[in-house]
């Protein structure tokens, strides 16, 4: 600051040198060691997923829960046993039919999907891009896709839903 | 996906959102703006480098491990400035408790009781730290800042230093806008009074 300055100048001499004083910063790593101590909020999953953990991990918790889990194990299967052994002829009958169900079901969509890749030209389509070297790019295309789909999914699981939540101003 | 220069670009609110929803750029963004307006605020108000540094450091656990009882309607830079300056003058009052114990417990009547209890003063003008802030606050304008009382202080800084508005100074001071007004009217002819030997 000048000395000797005029008394009509310092009001304004005080207020220029309060504006122009210099921000002072932390020393470096100062936002590293705030971001170690601060904890990022999690998806709802993964944060009930690690509290059940937690939960469950505590040692008497863990030896009861495998006690329980152990003796409701062997009381389903003492009651289910028997119950299987008198109903062993009916019970596989009901599977010989499911398993045929199963099996004309998937014919049948198996025997469309290739009616209708003949009919539509498909099938056409993909000979003919196979024999003139473009299948790659459209595998190229699959692929990234792909990458992109999984790459989605990953941002999906990684980020809260409460992203777009608008925030009032 | 906002990147590191999109946030740049957001105002507070918006960057708090995308911090709420787990995002660290923004979280080091909220750190990268009000790191120095906070530390400098902390540092002019405790006048203790590594102090201030502590306090600051407080500061920004306790705002950003909160931000879900952030409340929008409010400005971002009032909360955090709230929460420093609160840290700063809690300090101020240890302090002065603690120099009062300079003098030994109160209830110490001998003179050995008076001593058992005294603190013992550090000399730390031989100190490197010293010697920086006697440098960084060694200019006549900040040895009049820190002769202001703390709330003068609080007021000054934020209004002259940091240019904040008279009704966030109040918002971060909890007191009524006639009050802040009168502060810093009164602690700008404080330091007109301490400045005043440099007049002809």
């Amino acid at each position: 600051m000048d000395k000797q300055l005029d008394a009509g100048d310092l009001d304004l001499t005080v207020l220029r040198e309060l504006t122009a004083l210099r921000s002072f910063a932390p020393s470096r790593g100062f936002s590293d060691r705030v971001m170690a101590r601060v904890s990022l909020p999690q998806p709802a999953a993964v944060v009930l997923f690690r509290r059940a953990g937690a939960w469950v991990m505590q040692p008497r918790r863990a030896v009861t829960l495998a006690v329980a889990y152990a003796a409701s194990v062997v009381i389903a299967v003492r009651l289910a046993l028997p119950w299987l052994v008198g109903h062993a002829p009916a019970l596989k009958l009901g599977a010989a039919w499911a398993g045929t169900q199963i099996g004309t079901l998937f014919n049948s969509v198996a025997l469309s999907a290739a009616d209708w890749a003949v009919r539509s030209g498909a099938a056409d389509a993909v000979r003919a891009a196979a024999s003139s070297g473009k299948v790659w790019p459209a595998l190229a295309a699959l692929t990234i896709g792909y990458a992109a789909g999984g790459y989605g999914f990953y941002t999906l699981l990684k980020t809260p839903g409460r992203t777009d939540a608008p925030v009032r101003a | 996906m906002a990147t590191a220069k999109d946030l740049r670009t957001l105002g507070d609110r918006e960057v708090v959102a995308l911090a709420k929803a787990g995002k660290e750029a923004a979280y080091r963004e909220l750190l990268s703006r009000y790191e120095r307006p906070v530390f400098s605020l902390i540092y002019r108000m405790v006048r203790d480098r590594a102090l201030a540094e502590d306090l600051a450091q407080e500061t920004f656990i306790k705002v950003l491990n909160a931000l879900d009882s952030y409340r929008p309607e409010f400005k971002f830079s009032s909360w955090i400035f709230k929460i420093a300056n609160n840290a700063a003058i809690d300090q101020l009052r240890k302090r002065e408790l603690n120099t009062l114990s300079l003098d030994g417990a109160p209830g110490a009547r001998t003179a050995e009781e008076v001593e058992a209890t005294a603190l013992q003063a550090v000399d730390r003008t031989e100190s490197p730290l010293a010697e920086l802030e006697s440098r960084e606050l060694g200019s006549e304008i900040e040895q009049a800042i820190g002769r202001l009382r703390p709330e003068y202080r609080t007021a000054i800084l934020l209004r002259h230093v940091e240019g904040r508005a008279y009704e966030e100074i109040a918002e971060v001071m909890d007191l009524p806008l006639g009050t802040v007004k009168t502060y810093i009217h009164r602690a700008r002819l404080e330091l007109r009074e301490y400045l005043a030997h440099l007049r002809t």
